[in-house]
């Protein structure tokens, strides 16, 4: 590629980089700011610069940090997201595969109910789900955080069209074989959709990490509780202390945000040939 | 190829009876609990003038909460409906098109834009709670970093969250920062897998960089595209957290979309019967605007 | 069973994760279980509350603490919510799923519901008596807020306020001003000292679903004007001459650049930032707005200007105590202890000077001299307390108040007309009394 014809590409190239580059810092311009803003004074007097230059008060951190119990939230984030994408990949893969590849009896029917899932608006439910929730016993839990959200729409439907997608020569063979069904989803199956669980995993580990009135509903006790109902609480509960909830902001996201830019090259790949298994 | 093969499997495979079921049984057994069940109980709940406190004291109303829907004063449905039109149409039509210049812009290329596509994807790996709170303190008209700078170029300086007319652009402009990285994404992946051969003979036969964007390039994008519209579609009618986080539906109703108006008439003025009724509608426009994409992509497809 | 070696290795992954997971939830639970309330031993009582933060979470921490030792056989689990939204959010949910706190903090209006709904008990149920030992030691405006339309008691107080203004008393005093009795003075002093990057007063209209400082103001107006926006029997009189006056007298600030319209505590950040020279908040604001100010000048404190007539008015705030149906015989004798113990006069006394809240009754200012030594606005602002009236107990109100924000918006903030904007809030204010009766 950079052999072919590089004297015409590079200006080109090169405009093509710099704007790159200013949208790049453009999106990445909030982040720098939360972070001046968790190390500056609150009631400074707001010039520019002010506002652009860090001033170095380590003690906003030090506030933030006292005000909840952040490491003991941080497990329970990590834990419930990474229960509910577990489960939800294992409910995805299976529902996935039966509407893709299996034939039975209601088969349109079920799968036009899931479609409608989807499509339910999320606060009408949390009422009418506290009060499974108190007959059941998972108040205060971590299972009302993780089971309610181990299946997923965008999870089954786009394991279905992965599968709607490959040759089904795929499969007859390995039924020939006498491979039980099972056996012929963990083997042939899993190895080939792997790159759409990959996305799938993301946005289940999002979605859980970004829902907060659910938990903040559910939950009372800290120890099971996430981050972002700690943060919101924060929030509510200090509203004017900006550098303290800047700080808290930026100890509570960059883990995770270091953790997905590790991982984001595998995304990128796993997006790249899922969306070629995203046949409408 | 694939039709055929679907059609030769359709033939060949005996139907397999309960093993569906079963595999679907997991997932349907959830949503059965968690959601299906609580839907068909708010359907029924619409029909009364509900008391959450003590259902006991309920009365059956028919359809007088849909009725309601229509005569309401403030903020009335239509308006609620269209500020989720406005701010759907704004993230499907301008995510999309973003998205999709930023991919095109981005695809390929070397480590310095890959670093350029981590970037625009990191917002969508940060939770709402946290980041649009850096977003209002952005756009606060007194001191925010955004009023300061159009001061120092003697620009006017619109109230952003605080005016009737900015506050909606301004949820927008959050949403498709923390948005776009996951459609981009989607149109890499789709890029990815377009034909380099077509792309390539259509160079050789003089086509401007347009013309093998318009007629090559995007034709064969059109399956992620109405997939990337679909999904917008469906969290933008639902989006919640933003508006809370940022304008509070307000100032006026300006931001108070359909499903901030269910949240406010549900969770906090507990009028549950015609929050249900209000649900059942969403949930009715959310399919009803699916359905019509679908189609309208079956459309486009089957002319080109 | 299987031999393929990655099923193995995902089967013990989701094995351990479940482990852990159990463990954790049985550590949290363990904490829990012993909850109920026990037969001859102790009485738990859950007690559900928004004091999350700051001085006000360490003093009731405190208090109750207090209160436990004195009372070993009672339990008292302080079940804190970050926000009132939330807080009447769980609450109906608790009351829904058959699962609610024991007493939780309540608005008037809240009550209202409540009591309608047969979900809370009176007063007389577990005290005995309708006006029980210590009511009439209470403030006259708080004895009232206490009892619902109905005539009934139903509540029990807890966190009272009414506004204050607070102010730089050095910008004041460079500008050549004192601090104002009369609201036109307030509007002379206001205009006197903007300019210069100094808006005088910031407010915050708050929302439909949550009004805040800027609508109590405009209510506060609307009172010092001898017409309340909602009147005693719940009729909304939101385009009363008072209120119009009152509207157009917000706009003219907002024309002379005396005012701005904000967010989140915008008065408070503003004062604190030399921003603003004035705030108007709940008497309980006092912690965090010495907490904006940080020392760097002289914080001044008074009670609300008044009207044309002269005669003081204020807006009772704050919420009262109210115990939940459910509660069992014992934990019903428990918690009337604790409420009585919360609202005693030297509970209130300690309460009062490390959060600012007022003094339910007077006699807990025999206990505060230190404090009004140094803050001596809290005698008069607690005096307010006897003339000071809530925003009426019916279940409409909260929406009517809605309709006063969106008011506020249009007018403050598009330049509306002040009376076409109170006619239509009016309508709306009527239309919400008649679907809410």
């Amino acid at each position: 590629m950079t052999l072919a014809g590089p004297t015409a590409r590079r200006p080109r190239g090169a405009l093509r980089r710099t704007v790159a580059v200013l949208i790049a810092l453009a999106f990445l311009f909030p982040f720098y700011y939360v972070l001046v803003t968790s190390l500056n004074s609150a009631s400074q007097s707001s010039t520019l610069a002010d506002l652009l230059l860090p001033h170095w008060h380590w003690e906003n951190y030090a506030r933030a940090w006292a005000a909840a119990p952040w490491p003991r939230l941080f497990l329970n984030t990590v834990l419930i997201g990474a229960c509910t994408v577990v489960l939800a990949l294992a409910t995805s893969l299976l529902a996935g595969f039966a509407f893709g590849v299996m034939r039975f009896r209601g088969r349109g029917l079920l799968f036009a109910l899931v479609m409608a899932v989807m499509m339910v608006p999320g606060t009408v439910l949390i009422i009418p789900d506290y009060i499974i929730a108190t007959d059941i016993h998972w108040l205060d839990t971590y299972w009302i955080q993780i089971v309610p959200w181990g299946a997923s729409v965008f999870g089954i439907f786009l394991v279905r069209q992965f599968f709607l997608g490959l040759p089904a020569e795929l499969f007859d063979a390995a039924e020939l074989d006498g491979a039980g069904r099972f056996r012929m989803l963990w083997s042939i199956g899993m190895p080939l959709v792997r790159p759409a669980m990959l996305i799938i995993a993301l946005q289940i580990f999002l979605a859980s990490w970004n829902s907060f009135l659910w938990p903040f509903i559910m939950t009372q006790d800290p120890n099971v509780q996430p981050v972002e109902v700690g943060l919101a609480a924060f929030a509510g509960a200090d509203g004017t202390d900006y550098p303290g909830l800047a700080a808290a902001v930026v100890f509570t996201t960059v883990p995770v945000l270091a953790f997905f830019l590790v991982l984001q090259r595998h995304f990128v790949t796993g997006a790249m040939s899922t969306a070629g298994g995203v046949r409408g | 190829m694939v039709q055929l093969s679907e059609r030769v499997r359709r033939r060949s495979r005996p139907r397999e009876g309960w093993a569906g079921w079963l595999y679907t049984a997991p997932a349907l057994l959830i949503f059965s609990v968690f959601i299906i069940g609580p839907t068909a109980y708010t359907l029924y709940i619409s029909t009364f003038h509900w008391n959450t406190l003590n259902p006991s004291m309920s009365s059956f109303i028919g359809t007088d909460n849909y009725r309601q829907l229509f005569q309401s004063t403030t903020p009335d449905f239509l308006t609620s409906a269209g500020n989720s039109l406005y701010y759907c149409a704004a993230m499907v039509i301008g995510g999309t098109a973003l998205s999709l210049a930023l991919a095109l812009l981005l695809q390929r290329g070397g480590r310095l834009l890959s670093a350029g596509r981590v970037a625009i994807f990191a917002p969508h790996a940060t939770p709402i709670v946290a980041t649009s709170l850096a977003w209002v303190w952005l756009f606060n008209p007194q001191f925010g970093l955004i009023d300061l700078v159009l001061k120092h170029l003697h620009l006017p300086t619109p109230q952003f969250l605080f005016s009737s007319s900015w506050a909606m652009p301004s949820v927008i402009v959050y949403s498709l920062w923390h948005e776009v990285g996951f459609t981009v994404v989607l149109f890499l992946g789709g890029l990815a897998v377009t034909s380099g051969e077509l792309s390539e003979a259509a160079r050789v036969d003089g086509a401007s960089p347009w013309q093998e964007f318009w007629h090559i390039t995007w034709p064969q994008l059109r399956p992620v595209t109405l997939f990337a519209v679909v999904i917008t579609s469906i969290t933008s009618l639902q989006a919640f957290t933003q508006f809370y986080e940022m304008s509070r539906g307000g100032p006026a109703y300006a931001t108070t979309t359909l499903s901030y108006l269910l949240y406010q008439e549900a969770f906090v003025l507990f009028d549950t019967g015609y929050g249900a009724a209000l649900a059942v509608v969403l949930f009715v426009v959310t399919a009803a605007f699916t359905l019509l994409q679908r189609r309208l992509g079956d459309r486009i497809a089957a002319d080109l | 069973m299987s031999s393929n070696p990655t099923l193995r290795r995902t089967a013990a992954t989701v094995l351990a994760a479940a482990t852990v997971l159990g463990a954790l939830s049985a550590c949290s639970s363990s904490s829990k279980s012993s909850a109920d309330a026990g037969s001859g031993g102790t009485t738990t009582i859950s007690f559900m509350q928004i004091m999350i933060s700051g001085t006000q979470k360490s003093t009731l921490v405190a208090l109750t603490d207090a209160f436990q030792q004195a009372n070993p056989n009672i339990k008292v689990n302080l079940e804190y919510q970050p926000d009132y939204g939330t807080l009447h959010a769980k609450e109906t949910a608790g009351v829904a799923a058959h699962n609610p706190p024991t007493i939780g903090q309540v608005y008037e209006s809240w009550a209202a519901d409540y009591a309608k709904s047969q979900v809370i008990l009176p007063v007389g149920q577990y005290a005995g008596s309708d006006s029980p030992a210590g009511l009439s030691d209470f403030y006259q405006g708080v004895q009232k807020d206490l009892r619902l339309p109905d005539g009934k008691l139903w509540m029990w107080p807890f966190n009272k306020s009414v506004q204050v203004l607070f102010y730089n008393q050095d910008l004041l005093q460079a500008k050549g001003q004192s601090a104002p009795t009369s609201w036109d003075q307030f509007a002379t002093a206001a205009k006197a000292v903007s300019g210069d990057g100094v808006t005088a007063i910031s407010i915050d209209p708050g929302t439909t679903a949550s009004p805040a400082g800027g609508t109590v103001l405009f209510d506060a107006l609307c009172a010092a004007d001898g017409t309340p926006d909602i009147a005693a029997d719940g009729t909304p009189q939101l385009n009363s001459p008072a209120a119009v006056q009152a509207l157009s007298y917000l706009a003219d600030l907002k024309k002379a650049g005396a005012l701005a319209v904000g967010s989140n505590f915008p008065g408070e950040t503003a004062l604190g930032a030399k921003k603003g020279a004035f705030d108007m908040s709940s008497a309980a604001g006092y912690y965090f707005e010495n907490q904006a100010v940080g020392g760097k000048f002289a914080l001044g404190t008074e009670v609300l200007p008044t009207g044309a007539s002269g005669r003081p008015t204020n807006v009772l705030s704050g919420t009262n105590i109210a115990m939940f149906a459910s509660a069992s015989k014992a934990q019903q004798a428990a918690a009337w202890k604790y409420m009585q113990f919360l609202a005693s006069a030297q509970s209130q006394a300690q309460w009062s000077s490390t959060t600012g809240y007022l003094p339910v009754t007077a006699k807990a200012l025999d206990q505060m001299s230190e404090f009004l030594a140094k803050n001596p606005y809290m005698k008069t602002a607690a005096a307010a307390l006897d003339y000071a009236v809530a925003q009426p107990a019916f279940p409409w109100v909260a929406k009517a108040q809605g309709e006063e924000v969106v008011a506020l918006q249009k007018v403050l903030e598009q330049g509306a007309d002040p009376a076409g904007a109170l006619n239509a809030a009016q309508q709306a204010a009527q239309a919400d009394q008649k679907a809410g009766q």
